[in-house]
């Protein structure tokens, strides 16, 4: 059966201790003012009117309908038939198209690599069988990584064991693969995705070039068509005429 | 009686045309195969899938379409600066259109060339036409600045990524967000145009196409649908 991974991240847990992110850092040698990972601290109201704050550790969510992929033009934006969203570099030109039209704000352009960067899930460890270096580095065990179409894996014990949510709102929903447990609470809205504002030129595409170039290029070819088939029908026409004359 | 042909066009610009045909055919192959978002995707989804398959991925697609491109637009512009006087120079005060009243001109005269293909506007008046006739004027200007448009756009999306450093100014991506919508968006006004040329060309004036494989017309041709042409061949003895 075909893996879909997923990343479970428990907020009773997480101590905002950022170890996640150190290592990630470290493993993906992030530049300067950028990070594929990071703790989102939600200031609440808690039980008797007490401040609380939650605790969201997140990156890419590897969504199933990844806007990303939707709005890449080169193709370096794809997903593998285990989910996990990846960057071609080789193919990226880092033309940025992608980086508004992710709702959890994951992607950035690396001034290193002129490319679009963003958290792969630590591809090359979990193929080759290790865990994703925050998952490793987790001191409070608030990170669990795993296949949820294997029922031994830990992610589906604990899918089934716990209650789980996921970043979604009214207007956003992309299928995230990135689960969270609240301890019953709702996620806060200021957690919760916004519809993006793509890049002016990537809506002028999708909303004005296609379309226009859809309903041409159809028109045109109709047009056509069907003057092709007037002009074969006239000269049956005139083929019968004079043949009815000469007969005659 | 075998009719009367002159030479209208030489082999060399015979080879151009068809050399332009055929990198367009690969372009427009390659290129509706590299993207494959789909909210930014030119072709049927089908299209991207079944090309970067064939190529072995979309890099093989990506680096022909680039190349390829790019021998298309030095090969044109070598031809043009090699040929200016004799045959650029010409055919561009022949075909573009650049004012308003010759653009109404010529759309009237392609309004009314498209309603006669439906037995409509018999009676309108057209005015004479030279070597090229309105709506071949429209479309050679819409070929001319579209071309241009499509390999300044085109190489500055193959070759900026390559060369300009991104991340260090904005304006590189902005530039190249721009670039990508102005060489689909010209690519699709051209292919639009494209259409009646390959219906004219193959079922209502034969002896054209004919012309762009011998580079002869039937004088007749000219003197019905190129009055003002046969007036100025007649003049200068070529007739």
């Amino acid at each position: 059966m075909t893996k879909k991974y997923v990343m479970l991240a428990d907020a009773t847990r997480c101590i905002n201790c950022k170890a996640c992110v150190i290592a990630c850092r470290a493993e993906w040698g992030t530049p300067l003012g950028h990070s594929r990972d990071w703790v989102r601290e939600v200031e609440m109201e808690g039980p008797g009117g007490m401040p609380d704050l939650m605790l969201l550790p997140g990156r890419c969510q590897h969504c199933d309908d990844a806007p990303c992929v939707e709005s890449c033009p080169s193709g370096a934006a794809y997903q593998r038939e285990d989910g996990v969203v990846l960057v071609d570099h080789e193919l990226c030109s880092g033309c940025e198209l992608c980086v508004p039209a992710c709702p959890y704000d994951a992607r950035f352009l690396n001034p290193e690599t002129g490319t679009v960067s963003k958290c792969t899930f630590c591809q090359p460890r979990i193929d080759a069988g290790q865990p994703p270096a925050c998952v490793g580095t987790c001191v409070g065990r608030a990170l669990v990584f795993g296949d949820a179409n294997d029922p031994a894996s830990e992610v589906s014990r604990l899918l089934q064991e716990k209650e789980w949510l996921r970043l979604t709102s009214d207007g956003v929903n992309v299928g995230p693969n990135h689960y969270y447990h609240t301890g019953g609470r709702p996620l806060p809205p200021e957690a919760l995705p916004k519809p993006t504002t793509p890049h002016v030129q990537g809506r002028l595409l999708e909303e004005v070039v296609n379309p226009l170039a859809g309903a041409g290029l159809l028109g045109m070819a109709g047009v056509f068509v069907a003057a092709g088939m007037k002009k074969l029908l006239d000269r049956r026409s005139e083929v019968q005429r004079q043949e009815g004359g000469h007969h005659d | 009686m075998t009719e009367r042909l002159i030479r209208v066009r030489d082999r060399r610009t015979i080879a151009l045309h068809w050399f332009n045909a055929a990198c367009w055919a690969l372009l427009l192959a390659s290129g509706f195969g590299i993207i494959s978002g789909d909210d930014v995707r030119l072709a049927p989804a089908f299209w991207p899938g079944l090309v970067q398959n064939l190529a072995g991925g979309n890099a093989p697609v990506v680096s022909f379409h680039g190349v390829l491109g790019m021998v298309w637009a030095a090969s044109i512009l070598a031809f043009a600066l090699f040929n200016l006087r004799r045959v650029v120079r010409p055919f561009l005060a022949e075909v573009l259109v650049l004012t308003p009243v010759t653009a109404w001109r010529d759309l009237r005269f392609t309004t009314v060339t498209l309603l006669r293909l439906f037995g409509l506007a018999k009676n309108a008046e057209l005015p004479p036409q030279g070597r090229y006739n309105g709506a071949q004027r429209l479309l050679g200007t819409l070929i001319v600045l579209g071309s241009v448009l499509i390999a300044l756009s085109g190489a500055y999306l193959f070759l900026a990524p390559k060369l300009l450093p991104f991340a260090a100014n904005p304006l590189y991506g902005e530039l190249f967000r721009w670039a990508l919508m102005v060489h689909a968006g010209t690519v699709f006004a051209v292919l639009t145009g494209l259409i009646p040329h390959i219906y004219f060309a193959v079922v209502e004036e034969r002896e054209a196409l004919e012309s762009m494989k011998s580079g002869q017309l039937p004088v007749d041709f000219i003197r019905h649908h190129n009055p003002l042409w046969y007036e100025e061949l007649h003049r200068s003895g070529k007739i």
